[in-house]
Parts: C-alpha cells; sequence; structure tokens
C-alpha cells in the first residue's frame, strides 16, 4: 500500500477545536511527518455524540450528515478520539446506508488503531522520558476495542500501550485500577456531578497513587475532565493526549 | 384463563426461532489427571476438609476412629430410626451425619446427592456437620460432566453441595454455619 | 437535580462511607475477575449461554408448556399469574387453604416485584426473610440495596445494634461470627415452624419439570424441606431447555456474583416430599409485553448475578437505593422503565456509558446499548426535562452547520476568557464546582488551519 497516495481526512472533534487545538496540531503534524497526504474540511463542526448520548439522536441527524458530506471523500477519516470515531461507526446506522454512509463509518479510525492497524507501525522513534500513567478511555477500549478490558478473559493487548512502551525513557506505571471509567461520560458531566467529579478523583488519585507525572488518554474529554479536577485541586499532575506524546519528537 | 393469555401473549411477542446451540464441550478429555488433587485444592479453598484412605476397606475403621457416634445414613438401621415422617424436632438434634456421595466435580469442590442418599430430605441440611464418603473414581471433571450423570435423576430432589454453609451478608465477613452444616468433611477412598 | 442524580449526591456526602461501599463491591468485581480467568473457555461460556437464553426466548411458548406438564407428572401443582395482584392472590391463597399463617420466604426479587411480603401481612400472615441480608433489611424495613448482597450497604456496627434491638444480642458485640450464630438460631426456630416454604427460582428446566434453586446458606433448603408446603416463585423468562444447559449456567453464575466456582448448594426440586405439597406459581408481569420490544428483549436473558452491579462505577458510588427500583444498577436501569416509564425516566441517565457492565454480564446482555436506546425513546417520548430538550434542539441547530458552530464557539471561549470569575464560576455552573473549566487558547484549530494552511493548497484545505 503506498500510503502518500491515500486521501486522508481529519476529524477534529469540536472540543478539541475550540479548547484543545494542540491536540489537533499534533495528530496534523504526525500524520504528516509519517508520510500522509492530510486535508481538514473546514466545514467540519461535530460527531453528534453529545445530542445523540443525551437521547437527542434525531436531532442530531443534520450534524451526522455535515459529518458525512465532509468526509466521504476521503480514504480514510482520522480523528484524536475514540469515542466519536466509536459514535460514527456504531451509532451512524440510523442513518439511511447509502454507500457513502458506509464508506465513512467503515474507514473512520482514531490515531492510535489508525497508526497500528492500518499503517502497521508502533515503534514512532519518540523519546518521552516522563511516568506516564495510560488512562483506557472507554469508549476507545470497549467500544473499538482499542485494547482487552479487564473483564474479559482473553489475551491482553493494547494498541497505546504499544505505541508508548517503545518511547525511549518511558516509564508506563501501572493502575491499581487498570480501566475504571474517569466519569466524563458527556452530559453524564453536568447531569449527575456529583457521582462524575466522585469518579474523576477515584481516577485521578490512582494516578497519583502509583506515581504518575503524567495522564494521556486517546480522549481529551476524559482528560479535560481530570484535569479540570486536578487544577481545581492544585495536584501535581498533568495531563497529555497521546496525539502529544507521539508527535513529540522523532529520534 | 391466565394460562393461556400468557402464552398467547408468547406467541404474539416472541422472536423469530434462533437455534438452541449444540451441547458444550466439555473439556474432560484434555484434563483427565488432576482431578482427584483439584477437587481437594477448590474444595479447602470453599471451606470444606478432605481425607484420602486407602480404599473401600478402610472405610469402615476410618469412621469409627474419626466420626464415633455419628449418625450414619449409609447404614439401613439408621433410616429406620430417622423414617420419611420423622418429627422435624427429631433431625433438629443431629450433629455428625454421614452420607454416601456419588459423585464429585473437581472444578468446584462439589458432591451429588440425591433422594437415595437420605430418609428425609432435611438431613444434609439440619444437620451441624457433614461427613460424606465419595469414591475417588467418582470425580468428574466440570459441570457439563456432572449433568450427564445426575441429569436423568428420577428422585424428586437432588443437590450439589460444595462445602459448608455460608454467608458473607455482614460486611463481607465470610462465616461459615448460616443455617446448613457448619462443616463439612469429604472422605475421598 | 432528578431522582439518582440527587440521592446520589446524597450518598456521596459521606465520603469515607462511600470510598468504603465502593472498594467493598469492587473487591467483588475482582473476585469475579480471578475465578472468571480460571476458566480458559469464559467468554465461549457466555456465548453459549447467551445463545441458549435467545433460543428458550424465541420458543418460550413451547418450553412453558412442556415445563408445565413435566412438573404436573412430577407431582407438582403449576398455576399461572398474569400479573402481581394475581401473583399476590395465588401465593395467598394456597397459604389460606392450608390454614397457614406463618411462612419462611428465601431470596426472590420477584416477590419483591410484585409486593409479596406487604401483601401477606396485611391478611395476618407473618413472613420471615430467612436469608440473612435479607432478613437484616426485614428488620430495619428498607428495600435489598443489591439483588445478591441485600445488606452491603450496612456496617456491621449498624448489624449489631440491630440485632442487639431484635435478637437480644450482646449490647457493642459487633463481631459477624457472633451475629450469624444469633441468626442462625433465631432462623430454625422459624423453619421449625413454616408452615409454608415460599422460594424464588434460579432456572426452571422445560426438560424435567425441575426447579433450581443456587443458596449459600442453605436457607431455601431448611425452609422447602421442614414446612409441608413449599411455592416456587418463577417468571416465565427463568426457562432453560434441558438439563444439560443447567452445566453452562451453573458454571456462570456464583462466578459472576460472588467471585465462588459455585454456590454452596444447587438444589433440584422435581416433585413434592412424601406427604407434602409443591406449587410453582409461573408470572408474566409485563414480561411477555417486554418480550415484543426488539430493542430491549435481550434484557430478559438476565439471570440476576448482580455483576453488573459489582462493576458499575455509577453504582458503587451511589448504592443501589438512589434507583428507587427493585432492582438498582445496570441491568435496573433498562428492566425499570418498562413497568413505570414515569416514576424510572432518570435511571437510563444515570450512566457514563462505559460497557463494563455488557463485558462482565455472563449472558451477554447488551446493557449499555439499551442504556442509550432509552435514552432515545425516553426523549421521543417526552420524557426528559423541557429544558433539556430545548437545550438540545439549539445544540442541534448549532452543530449541524459550520457557521453557527464557529461563531458560538468563539462566543463560548471569549466568555470564558473575559468574563470575571466569579460570574463564569456561578451556581449555576454545575462543571465548575469542581472543577476548572480548560484554559482557553489564543485561537481554535479551525482558525490556526486557516491561518497557517488555507491559500497554500486547495479548496478542500489542503495543507
Amino acid at each position: 500500500m503506498n500510503i502518500s497516495q491515500l486521501q486522508i481526512g481529519l476529524f477534529i472533534p469540536c472540543y478539541i477545536d475550540q479548547f484543545y487545538p494542540q491536540v489537533g496540531i499534533a495528530t496534523l503534524e504526525l500524520l504528516q511527518k509519517l508520510g500522509l497526504d492530510v486535508h481538514y474540511p473546514p466545514e467540519q463542526t461535530c460527531c453528534g455524540q453529545p445530542m445523540a448520548n443525551s437521547g437527542s439522536e434525531k436531532e442530531a441527524i443534520p450534524t451526522y450528515k455535515n459529518f458525512i458530506r465532509n468526509f466521504s471523500p476521503f480514504d480514510y477519516v482520522v480523528s484524536p478520539s475514540g469515542s466519536c470515531v466509536y459514535h460514527v461507526r456504531e451509532y451512524y446506522n440510523i442513518l439511511e446506508q447509502t454507500d457513502e454512509v458506509k464508506k465513512v463509518r467503515k474507514n473512520t479510525f482514531e490515531l492510535c488503531e489508525f497508526i497500528v492497524d492500518i499503517l502497521k507501525m508502533d515503534d514512532l522513534k519518540i523519546e518521552y522520558p516522563h511516568k506516564v500513567g495510560i488512562h483506557q478511555s472507554c469508549h476507545g477500549l470497549r467500544g473499538l476495542k482499542l485494547g482487552t478490558s479487564s473483564e474479559l478473559v482473553a489475551e491482553r493487548s493494547s494498541k497505546v500501550h504499544r505505541l508508548l512502551e517503545k518511547a525511549k525513557g518511558i516509564e508506563i506505571i501501572g493502575l491499581d485500577r487498570e480501566d475504571e471509567c474517569c466519569g466524563f461520560g458527556g452530559t453524564f458531566s453536568v447531569f449527575q456531578p456529583d457521582v462524575s467529579v466522585g469518579m474523576g478523583k477515584d481516577r485521578l488519585n490512582d494516578h497519583l497513587r502509583n506515581g504518575a507525572e503524567i495522564i494521556t488518554a486517546t480522549d481529551m474529554s476524559c482528560l479535560m475532565h481530570l484535569e479540570g479536577i486536578a487544577r481545581r485541586k492544585k495536584q501535581n499532575i498533568k495531563a497529555v493526549h497521546i496525539a502529544e506524546i507521539l508527535n513529540s519528537n522523532r529520534l | 384463563m391466565d394460562r393461556d393469555k400468557i402464552l398467547q401473549a408468547i406467541r404474539e411477542n416472541k422472536a423469530k426461532t434462533t437455534p438452541l446451540p449444540k451441547f458444550f464441550g466439555s473439556l474432560a478429555e484434555k484434563q483427565d489427571t488432576g482431578l482427584i488433587n483439584r477437587f481437594k485444592d477448590i474444595l479447602q479453598q470453599v471451606g470444606g476438609d478432605c481425607f484420602e484412605i486407602n480404599g473401600a476397606e478402610e472405610l469402615n475403621s476410618f469412621m469409627e476412629e474419626h466420626f464415633p457416634g455419628a449418625t450414619d445414613f449409609r447404614k439401613k438401621e439408621t433410616w429406620k430410626e430417622f423414617p420419611p415422617d420423622c418429627p422435624k424436632e427429631k433431625l433438629a438434634q443431629l450433629k455428625t451425619v454421614v452420607l454416601g456421595g456419588q459423585f464429585g466435580v473437581a472444578e468446584n469442590g462439589a458432591v451429588w446427592l440425591d433422594e437415595t442418599r437420605f430418609p428425609n430430605r432435611l438431613v444434609p441440611f439440619i444437620a451441624e456437620e457433614l461427613v460424606v464418603c465419595l469414591n475417588a473414581k467418582e470425580i468428574v471433571c466440570d459441570m457439563h460432566e456432572a449433568y450427564s450423570k445426575s441429569g436423568k435423576n428420577t428422585t424428586g430432589f437432588g443437590v450439589f453441595i460444595s462445602g459448608p454453609s455460608k454467608t458473607a451478608d455482614i460486611e463481607q465477613n465470610l462465616v461459615f454455619g448460616a443455617h446448613g452444616a457448619k462443616k463439612i468433611v469429604i472422605v475421598l477412598y | 437535580m432528578t431522582g439518582h442524580a440527587h440521592k446520589a449526591g446524597q450518598f456521596l456526602k459521606n465520603s469515607e462511607r462511600a470510598a468504603w461501599h465502593d472498594e467493598t463491591l469492587w473487591i467483588v468485581r475482582r473476585k469475579r475477575d480471578k475465578m472468571a480467568r480460571a476458566v480458559p473457555e469464559w467468554e465461549s461460556l457466555r456465548e453459549q449461554a447467551s445463545q441458549i437464553k435467545q433460543h428458550t426466548l424465541s420458543e418460550l411458548d413451547n418450553y412453558l408448556v412442556q415445563f408445565d406438564g413435566q412438573a404436573q407428572k412430577n407431582g407438582a401443582q403449576v398455576h399461572w399469574a398474569g400479573d402481581a395482584a394475581r401473583f399476590n392472590e395465588i401465593v395467598s391463597g394456597i397459604i389460606k387453604k392450608n390454614n397457614a399463617t406463618k411462612v419462611v420466604k428465601s431470596k426472590s426479587m420477584l416477590t419483591e416485584e410484585c409486593g409479596l411480603n406487604p401483601f401477606l401481612e396485611k391478611q395476618g400472615i407473618e413472613v420471615t426473610d430467612t436469608d440473612l441480608g435479607e432478613r437484616i433489611i426485614q428488620f430495619r424495613k428498607e428495600p435489598p440495596s443489591h439483588i445478591v448482597m441485600p445488606a452491603i450497604h450496612l456496617k456491621k456496627e449498624e448489624i449489631g445494634e440491630l440485632f442487639h434491638e431484635k435478637l437480644h444480642t450482646e449490647e457493642g458485640n459487633f463481631d459477624p461470627t457472633y451475629l450469624t450464630a444469633a441468626a442462625r438460631l433465631h432462623l430454625r426456630q422459624k423453619f421449625l415452624e413454616a408452615e409454608v416454604a415460599i422460594t424464588g427460582v434460579n432456572f426452571a428446566v422445560a426438560e424435567t419439570g425441575a426447579v433450581v434453586v443456587c443458596t449459600n446458606e442453605g436457607n431455601a433448603d431448611m425452609g422447602v424441606h421442614a414446612a409441608p408446603v413449599q411455592i416456587h416463585c418463577v417468571g416465565i423468562e427463568k426457562m432453560i431447555p434441558r438439563m444439560d444447559d443447567l452445566g453452562v449456567f451453573i458454571r456462570l453464575l456464583a462466578r459472576s456474583a460472588t467471585g465462588q466456582p459455585i454456590t454452596t448448594y444447587t438444589s433440584h426440586y422435581m416433585g413434592p416430599k412424601p406427604g407434602g405439597q409443591m406449587h410453582i406459581v409461573i408470572v408474566d408481569n409485563g414480561r411477555s409485553e417486554h418480550l415484543g420490544k426488539e430493542n430491549y428483549r435481550n434484557a430478559l436473558k438476565c439471570i440476576r448475578c448482580g455483576a453488573c452491579m459489582n462493576t458499575c462505577p455509577v453504582y458503587r458510588r451511589s448504592g443501589g437505593h438512589s434507583y428507587g427500583s427493585v432492582i438498582p444498577g445496570p441491568i435496573g436501569s433498562i428492566l425499570a422503565p418498562h413497568s413505570h416509564i414515569k416514576n424510572y425516566n432518570d435511571l437510563p441517565f444515570a450512566s457514563s456509558l462505559c460497557g463494563s457492565c455488557s463485558d462482565v454480564c455472563p449472558v451477554k446482555i447488551d446493557i449499555h446499548d439499551q442504556l442509550y436506546r432509552w435514552r432515545q425513546d425516553l426523549s421521543e417520548k417526552k420524557r426528559v426535562s423541557p429544558g433539556k430538550r430545548h437545550t438540545m434542539k439549539m445544540a442541534g441547530k448549532i452543530l449541524a452547520g459550520s457557521k453557527m458552530y464557529d461563531f458560538s464557539g468563539k462566543m463560548a471561549r471569549w466568555g470564558i476568557k473575559n468574563l470575571p470569575r466569579k460570574l463564569v464560576y456561578n451556581r449555576l455552573n454545575v462543571w465548575g464546582k469542581e472543577r476548572e473549566l480548560p484554559e482557553v487558547p489564543k485561537e481554535s484549530f479551525k482558525q490556526w488551519y486557516k491561518r497557517t494552511r488555507q491559500g497554500k493548497g486547495g479548496e478542500n484545505g489542503q495543507g
């Protein structure tokens, strides 16, 4: 497969666009470093998940259609967000399944799975001398099967771990609860604030207890929630999206 | 009639038939060694005790030595003493009871007992301590094998017993002897 | 805040106790993991169980008829109850016909669902729940907070005080062995005096008419074999085809529920004792209607193991009583709205949709999908708050096209950056109660891209 001939559509989730552009920039730069021809359709907005998860799937259909319209020209759609990608692959099933829709659903990938499964790479020659805790965002983990969830009795593997473990100087810390949810859950974070924050605090403490300096994940939404708590409590831990780590430098 | 209404509602609402999968293959072929050891290990883990003796000949002397005064339901005389219509209060006096187990299950330390083993169904539950004599050759690998043995049971009652009665309902503290036997001993011969 | 969210907030106020509750249930989840991993074919077992249940539900009428016939051949009397009221009538009818006033009952969520205890008590019938956890909550006059460990929300000190009051145990003695021994004596008396014993049913086998009950305590058996009359209550969905199928379910049940290889007692009731009566009451109470709902049908596969509760990060941090439903937790949240959509319309939202429940479910119910599906149906049926509906309509319009989206984003960022902190972190800012909002960047990704890349390539944003 000649990857330089692939047309890649870059989908930047709405909250990354608005609040964490550096994650989008890192994703774009990384994909280009890997030799890909990356396009950013400027009229993209959102995947529609926040509305759909709140029960307003029907109201989200125009947003779904906007996504399909923007991304149907591409061979692959890549995004630094497990939950958005999961939503497109699973829940765009309510759209009429035209060839266009089917193509987009099939070819939308989260960044890590795209690198490991499509580009067939797991050594990005990065140097990252830090103690890193990997937060395995739920939609990516259980939805996209980026890794083996702890509930399952199966051979254990994780695409995110694979991409990070070869980084020079990195120490990936072990957690007491391998893959418990951080508690963001979209609008859950405001409709069930006490449980949401309780879960977030517990997640952070697990990382802190085990010595993490950096928490990384495939989803900025989880990190936004965890970072929000950490900053309020003035805890000494930084949230860095996986795209930024993978793009950090090339040895 | 409720029965007809319910069945009618089900017929109208049920999904298209999906097939019943074929029998789950037992791992028995792959695991016929070490069954006795596995049985003993798990039995211990679930709070039961196990003694291994050399053959049926030694059984009676062993029982006399370790459980003198036990009410032995392997003997027909005992059945006469505790007939099926025996008052509950008399059964409630049972302390140590000896039963003949039919077979054991290695994956969970359970023994199978049906109505041919006791004259009254309360016996295995009301006694303070259970002693079950089991032929070690009659230990099967798992529940699939177990049900192929017990499934054709035609008596009105049968039970798998694994370890002593227990509860963890008080702050997850494990306590033996909630209502049934506080202790169970399997004597393998 | 709605029912569950509010109650969860209350639960979490005692943070130490909430942490204890969370850790206690997490330990049970870990026990399950350990047990499951010792069974290499675990995932195949789950698939088998799922298919057996799916098949059974697709032929449920035939299996029920087969079961009915076999059970009667065994000497049992079989009754059918269309709803809870009929069920209560049938059970109380059997009790009264036998001139009984003392009843013992082992665990049955079905009887909770139908409100059997209060119904019988109103008629002067004494019902003693004999599972230790259930007896504790019966004394306290509260519902179970977990379907397998009903008193999991209580500490031993509270139980010690309760037993001191009700059973006259020593004041200040909270030793679990001591307390359990006291309960054993007390309940043994009840077993010996009981005239009727009622049980739930874990599995009903069509092939043989057998009723299977799994307990650790032995309380179902003590009751059933001591009392002259035994009544087994079974929901229609508890049918399984053959005795051999039990092998699959018995291997999955206790491992999933409590992390044991099997419960202490797995009892197979096939016929009455000599001189005794055996009754089986088959109950519908909305199940046949549920069977017709394609998106939710799978929930009827449930074997009531409670594994979903143990793994649910929300359940562990809010407790079973926060749900207000007979069955709490993930499975409860997809079952309850069928019976009373108004009372339980917030339950499908009491979840972050993490999917852990679906992964532990021994019969592979797609719980997280059904939670998502319920949210859509509740919205459509206008069972979500008008405020929420309006917000979502607005969001739908804004996110459908880039012009509105870009503008709104710009406004939000300007607001967070420039408005005084007090205004931004006001009481309405639910996020901001315990979290900082994200720091506002100089420009959005889109703005950065336009500034640095646009014009260097074609219309479709080639950089």
